[in-house]
């Protein structure tokens, strides 16, 4: 769904921003906070679950042949079978660790994107410059965006297209109040 | 930060990059369907050469170049036959093929959870079903080409014949195993982590549940297998004797190994076809699926007891009879969760507005004649009755009834209610029709009358028999001379389908009440689906399907 960042590329989280400053410098509170990750229908319990369960179904043919070479025959490949769910799991896990964190003060307004890889990504602009909108005419359903420091980045490009309509509402308020000290209409 | 692309366009890769690098779950899908189909095939004529000479008592054309009976050929014939049914036919069409392109469109995930993976399990199934035909063309035992051991693959037999077929054989199946085995995690995690919001276990479509238990079952059986094939490639080179009494080993503990796979194996086969025939079922009633949990857990059911019930295929080995008593109980145990889907398919018709279109056909026609297999395996299961049915045509009855009249038409079912999806464009109803009734026609003149030939006594892999079997062997042939027949047929129903076929443009064209993903999508989908995660109300249409 995301497409890979040409312009900033990895940057560790205490590398300065570009312009000098350290993004992890601001400590005040934010007026807004936002943070979006991938559904996942699996949780962590569950893969626990079900991997104990691949484990005692697997070894039902070996408990038989305890004590005979059959079972070192068997065995690699029992282990095997196991070990590259496991590994499968925890793949699909790092997968979906992807992250997007948008902050919102009354003079910054900044989005940070973890990959999956490890890369962080991130972006920022004066809340008003800042506009959203979302995109119909796009491959993806209600595609959201944020335009402003001369850039274009997509936002929640991983969620389903109502919970992004409802979060560019949100956003929305959320940027009138920060920059009009208004409080934002409910939806 | 990902940059916007708001005026994204599908990339439309080449011919070469698209079926032959391809990580899209649809194009590896039917990649999966036209190889098993080219592979059937094969197997098919195998079949067609074996009921020739079989139809008339004496061996006819399978002879030496002396007119004497060529024994091994016929056994190479009943081998490739089995082997390719088993490992590269059934499998790769509905669990690699249909599951491939229809589970993740029925969770709403945009690929399989690894698309690389996908593509390495197919082309080393490609890759195993490439090193089986080389076997069948290999230096083999009796001094000629192939390997003639049966598709169990039986120590001692195994381990002695000669040349290197057999081993070429079992590194095909050992290819197809861990092709099946990594397809199996792929689904398996797909299923688990990639479900729309929402889509709780219990509000899962049906056939994606069947490819689930499907590949949960690979998971378990197929590592056994190729343990076992493992330890039978060193006791033939390596000078092992993991089966060989004179080294201490055991045969018999062979079979244990291999039917505590082969057992499961047979309903790896059969369950996703239970998938597609409840959705079939239920387009064509108007009506969700009746008692939908508990189709869930019958298949569950079914999975799991399929587990405890292996040694029901080896009751004349020489087990104790308290150990026999429990595998005859517990195979007929598995009737009650395989009732319980019989039953809610047929609760599902009852005041329903039926449609006999073709997929509705094949999905009837299944219902009938998996349920003789059915009552026929309880029959088999009686330690006592197999006493006198081991090894005889009752037994090849049985399983045809399950297998070649079950899964394939579980695959021919899929074939009929999909293509349109598949290709933008609809069979001829009428030549689907003729097709259907053919192949029923056919496939019971084929196999009922190995009923009669089994309880006469007459034994299976034998390439020739006493006069007194020959009328049912006579009809069995024609049967199976129908059927091939009819099997020509489709294959030119499906060239006119996808050439000529009328283009359908309503993505719902079966007007399906359970509404699954895959109807919201256009004929035939865009390479990339559900990108974004589906709106609920997309998928949600009944409280329970």
């Amino acid at each position: 769904m995301a497409v890979q960042d040409n312009v900033v590329g990895s940057v560790a989280p205490t590398a300065p921003f570009p312009g000098g400053q350290d993004w992890r410098a601001r400590q005040d509170r934010p007026v807004w906070e936002a943070t979006l990750w991938p559904n996942r229908s699996l949780n962590a319990t569950g893969q626990r679950q079900v991997m104990l369960l691949i484990a005692v179904g697997l070894s039902i043919p070996l408990l038989p042949a305890l004590g005979t070479p059959v079972f070192w025959g068997l065995l690699p490949f029992t282990l095997g079978a196991w070990g590259a769910m496991w590994l499968g799991f925890r793949r699909s896990n790092r997968a979906l660790t992807l992250r997007e964190t948008v902050t919102l003060w009354r003079d910054e307004m900044r989005v940070e994107r973890h990959e999956p890889s490890g890369a962080v990504l991130r972006w920022r602009a004066d809340p008003w410059h800042v506009r959203v909108q979302v995109h119909d005419c796009a491959r993806v359903e209600s595609y959201l965006t944020l335009k402003g420091a001369g850039r274009e980045i997509e936002l929640g490009a991983f969620l389903c297209p109502s919970e992004r309509v409802s979060l560019a509402a949100e956003l929305e308020g959320a940027l009138t109040h920060a920059v009009t000290g208004r409080p934002p209409l409910s939806p | 930060m990902a940059e916007a692309v708001v005026h994204a366009h599908d990339e439309q890769p080449g011919f070469f990059t698209r079926w032959f690098c391809s990580t899209n779950h649809k194009d590896i899908g039917i990649l999966y369907i036209l190889t098993a189909g080219l592979l059937g095939f094969i197997s098919v004529a195998f079949t067609m050469y074996m009921r020739l000479e079989l139809m008339e008592p004496g061996v006819q054309y399978m002879t030496m170049e002396d007119g004497s009976p060529n024994g091994h050929m016929w056994n190479v014939m009943v081998t490739g036959h089995g082997l390719l049914m088993m490992f590269f036919v059934v499998i790769p069409a509905l669990f690699g093929g249909f599951g491939n392109y229809f589970m993740p469109l029925h969770i709403g995930a945009p690929d399989m959870a690894f698309p690389r993976l996908n593509n390495l399990s197919y082309w080393m199934f490609v890759a195993g079903s490439a090193l089986l035909c080389v076997s069948l063309v290999t230096p083999g035992g009796n001094g000629q080409l192939g390997s003639g051991v049966g598709w169990v693959l039986y120590a001692p037999l195994s381990t002695n014949e000669a040349g290197m077929s057999t081993d070429f054989a079992i590194f095909g199946v050992h290819l197809s195993g861990a092709s099946s085995i990594l397809g199996a995690i792929n689904i398996i995690t797909t299923f688990l982590n990639m479900r729309a919001p929402g889509m709780t276990l219990m509000r899962v479509p049906l056939f994606a549940w069947s490819i689930f238990i499907t590949a949960f079952m690979i998971l378990l059986a197929l590592p056994v297998l190729a343990g076992a094939i493992t330890m039978l490639l060193t006791d033939r080179n390596f000078g092992t004797t993991f089966f060989d009494p004179s080294g201490g080993g055991d045969p018999v503990l062979y079979q244990h190994i291999l039917w505590f796979f082969g057992h499961p194996e047979v309903y790896i086969l059969i369950v996703p076809a239970f998938g597609i025939i409840s959705h079939v079922i239920s387009t064509f009633s108007k009506k969700p699926i009746f008692g939908y949990s508990g189709m869930v857990f019958a298949m569950v059911g079914i999975a799991a007891l399929g587990f405890v019930v292996w040694a029901h295929h080896m009751y004349t080995v020489g087990m104790s009879k308290n150990a026999q008593a429990y595998f005859m109980l517990a195979t007929m145990v598995i009737a009650v969760p395989t009732g319980i889907k019989i039953f809610s398919w047929i609760a599902t018709m009852w005041g329903g507005s039926i449609d006999f279109k073709v997929p509705m056909l094949w999905a009837f026609g299944f219902l009938f004649l998996f349920t003789v297999g059915g009552v026929t395996g309880v029959v088999l299961s009686q330690a006592g009755i197999d006493r006198a049915y081991h090894d005889t045509y009752y037994v090849v009855a049985h399983f045809h009834y399950v297998m070649s009249l079950g899964a394939v038409f579980g695959i021919f079912c899929g074939i009929y209610y999909w293509i349109g999806k598949m290709s933008g464009r609809q069979y001829p109803e009428f030549w689907g029709k003729v097709h259907f009734w053919t192949m029923f026609i056919g496939a019971n003149i084929t196999f009922f009358p190995q009923h009669f030939l089994g309880r006469q006594g007459m034994p299976r892999r034998y390439i020739d028999y006493p006069e007194a079997f020959a009328l049912w062997n006579y009809v069995s042939s024609i049967g199976a001379f129908i059927t091939m027949g009819s099997f020509l047929l489709f294959l030119w129903i499906m060239w006119y389908t996808v050439t000529r076929g009328q283009k359908i443009t309503d993505p719902n064209y079966w007007d399906d009440p359970a509404g699954t993903l895959e109807w919201t999508l256009p004929n035939p989908p865009p390479a990339h689906t559900f990108e974004t995660l589906p709106k609920r109300e997309d998928w949600d249409k009944t409280p329970a399907h």
